[in-house]
């Protein structure tokens, strides 16, 4: 049954390996995806490309997909993958300190990486940036701790949260990405139209 | 485009007369991230990570210059462990060094290596630099306070339809949308 | 129809596609197949056999002691009767919300009840839903009593046992038991009722949960 590491198919060091392996298919896909110029990126938030909505929501799509199916036919145990336990406040304010630096420096962590690799000074300097945000981070904690562990929710998902079914929620999830898909190639036409501006 | 060439250009003139390839269709390039990341879930157990990384390098830098500030500090702790193991004997750890070479080879193959700077006809490359750093660090240490980046909780959360995770995926997207347009001088 | 799909383009034959799974997932509402079982039955029935899923409870006592139990101890019988008494360290699981507890596919699990009867049965049902590591205790509950807590020994004994006999006794009081000389076959009814009185005040023991402690995962 999956997860296969779960389940000790495997020790840790086949699973570093593993990780290696894996990263190497994120990097790449990153890299096709045009994630790792933060020109592209940054459009995002300025509507003249909306790359980063499609690859993005395209890839949860595909992905929920998955483990929904995998769990329907009975190889997966949903409840062995791992979950980040939801504290909403912070998380709502570090996705909004999240956003802003986005915008400023115009790359994500995953993605400055793969900039950084492909030759890209500004991507280097994000990346030594990031280093430097999260050192203060790390120094200001004793401060932060409260703040950061507070209003636990623990591990609750979207289905469980709103008390509707596992199926439901990925129908909703699809329909609402398929309509961004939608408006966001009708949004590029226009915009095209009016700016004369060719998207990357 | 002005660009801050030279380091790289030197061992690029046999390629250099390749033009980098576009990129690829953003839904089949979606699939494939997808896929990366279904493909994590079912034999580790665990999305994609990427801040996380960082994070271990810091903590073990710490703990090695000053120790007792570091075994004080429960943020740091946390990522050296009870000292049975090695710290950078973490999957994100190696995860992230295979970002780096995957974002390489499909660079590679498409031409698209090059040393330079990405940003707005209109910002200088200095202060393009300074801005990444600043963003970077934004980045950081919000990543660090919503307990993972875009790749562990927007992308790895979203899939598992995480509640915390779809919260946070608005919040970036707001704070994004919001701060946009008091930058857009360094990238319209 | 046909040729309409094949000339669409590659991101709507992708979202056509999405499109079907969502629809069918919508359908099928929860994926969670926890109420359904798919059975090897061969599989089943020669482990069943084997007996290697069985432990003992004397294994179990040691086990427990050295500290290197890492199993998780699963008890099967009512709350009430949990709340008297238990095995130090176990978890209150009834049969019916088995696969609703929050046991986990990959833990090491040692079911018990008072006899070998429910922790058969639910060694059937965890072993078929794609649980692992699924153990019954030899015996259940009634012989940890036996053996554990309240063991018994012949007045006339050779010296090989008694000094068995000595060991047993010392386990025993480790869980709080009472060990005694049987006498005749009526009073070792007898002791059994007033050893439910004497039902110990157990020392509590913190056994580690089920893995080693977690390193954060996310990122």
């Amino acid at each position: 049954m999956m997860p296969y590491y779960k389940f000790n198919y495997f020790g840790l060091d086949t699973s570093l390996v593993i990780a290696v392996i894996i990263g190497i298919g994120f990097g790449f896909a990153l890299e096709r995806g045009g994630f790792g110029n933060a020109r592209i990126l940054a459009a995002q938030f300025y509507f003249y490309n909306m790359r980063v909505l499609k690859v993005m929501f395209t890839a949860i799509v595909t992905a929920m997909l998955g483990l929904f199916y995998f769990t329907w036919i009975g190889w997966l145990d949903l409840s062995l993958v791992y979950t980040i336990d939801t504290y909403i406040i912070p998380q709502i304010v570090g996705g909004l300190i999240l956003g802003i630096g986005f915008v400023i420096g115009g790359y994500c962590p995953g993605t400055s990486i793969v900039s950084a690799a492909t030759g890209r000074y500004d991507g280097m300097m994000y990346f030594a940036g990031m280093f430097f945000g999260i050192f203060v981070f790390g120094e200001m904690f004793p401060w932060l701790e409260n703040f950061y562990n507070s209003t636990p929710m623990g591990r609750v998902t979207l289905p469980d949260f709103l008390g509707l079914s596992y199926g439901l929620v990925v129908f909703l999830v699809v329909a609402m990405a398929l309509g961004a898909f939608a408006a966001a190639e009708w949004g590029e036409k226009v915009r095209f139209k009016i700016t004369g501006r060719i998207k990357e | 485009m002005t660009s801050i060439s030279g380091i790289l250009e030197k061992e690029k003139t046999e390629i250099k007369v390749y033009e980098p390839k576009p990129y690829s269709n953003p839904y089949l390039a979606g699939v494939g991230l997808g896929l990366v990341l279904l493909a994590a879930f079912l034999i580790m157990g665990r999305g994609l990570g990427a801040s996380g990384a960082p994070s271990s390098v810091i903590a073990v830098v710490v703990n090695k210059v000053a120790p007792d500030h570091a075994a004080n500090n429960n943020f740091y702790k946390e990522y050296i462990g009870d000292g049975t193991a090695n710290p950078l004997k973490d999957w994100l750890v190696f995860e992230v060094i295979g970002v780096a070479i995957g974002g390489f080879i499909s660079g590679s193959l498409a031409h698209r290596i090059k040393g330079k700077v990405e940003k707005g006809p209109n910002v200088s490359v200095k202060m393009r630099l300074t801005y990444a750093f600043i963003g970077g660090s934004l980045m950081g240490f919000g990543a660090k306070l919503a307990r993972g980046c875009t790749s562990g909780q927007a992308l790895t959360g979203g899939a598992m339809l995480n509640l915390g995770s779809w919260a946070f995926m608005f919040a970036v997207f707001g704070g994004g949308y919001l701060a946009a347009y008091f930058f857009r001088r360094q990238w319209l | 129809m046909k040729n309409y799909l094949l000339n669409l383009s590659t991101p709507k034959k992708l979202a056509a596609l999405a499109g079907f799974l969502a629809i069918f997932a919508l359908v099928i509402g929860n994926s969670g197949s926890k109420n359904k079982i798919s059975v090897n039955a061969k599989e089943l029935a020669l482990s069943a056999i084997k007996d290697q899923d069985k432990i003992s409870a004397m294994t179990l006592a040691d086990w427990i002691i050295k500290d290197k139990l890492d199993f998780t101890l699963v008890d099967l019988r009512s709350e009430k009767e949990f709340t008297e008494y238990t095995i130090p360290g176990s978890v209150n699981v009834r049969m019916e919300d088995l696969l609703n507890s929050d046991l986990k596919r990959n833990q090491k699990l040692l079911l018990f009840g008072n006899d070998d009867i429910s922790s058969a049965q639910a060694w059937f049902i965890l072993k078929s839903s794609g649980y692992d590591g699924v153990y019954i205790l030899n015996g259940g509950l009634n012989s940890w009593k036996n053996e554990i807590l309240y063991p018994k020994r012949n007045v006339n004994l050779t010296l090989e046992d008694s000094i068995k006999f000595e060991k047993i006794k010392q386990v025993s009081i480790h869980f709080g038991g009472n060990p005694q000389v049987r006498i005749s076959e009526s009073t070792s009814d007898a002791a059994i009722t007033t050893s439910h009185k004497i039902a110990p005040p157990l020392p509590k023991i913190t056994i580690p949960a089920g893995t080693n402690k977690k390193k954060k995962e996310g990122c």
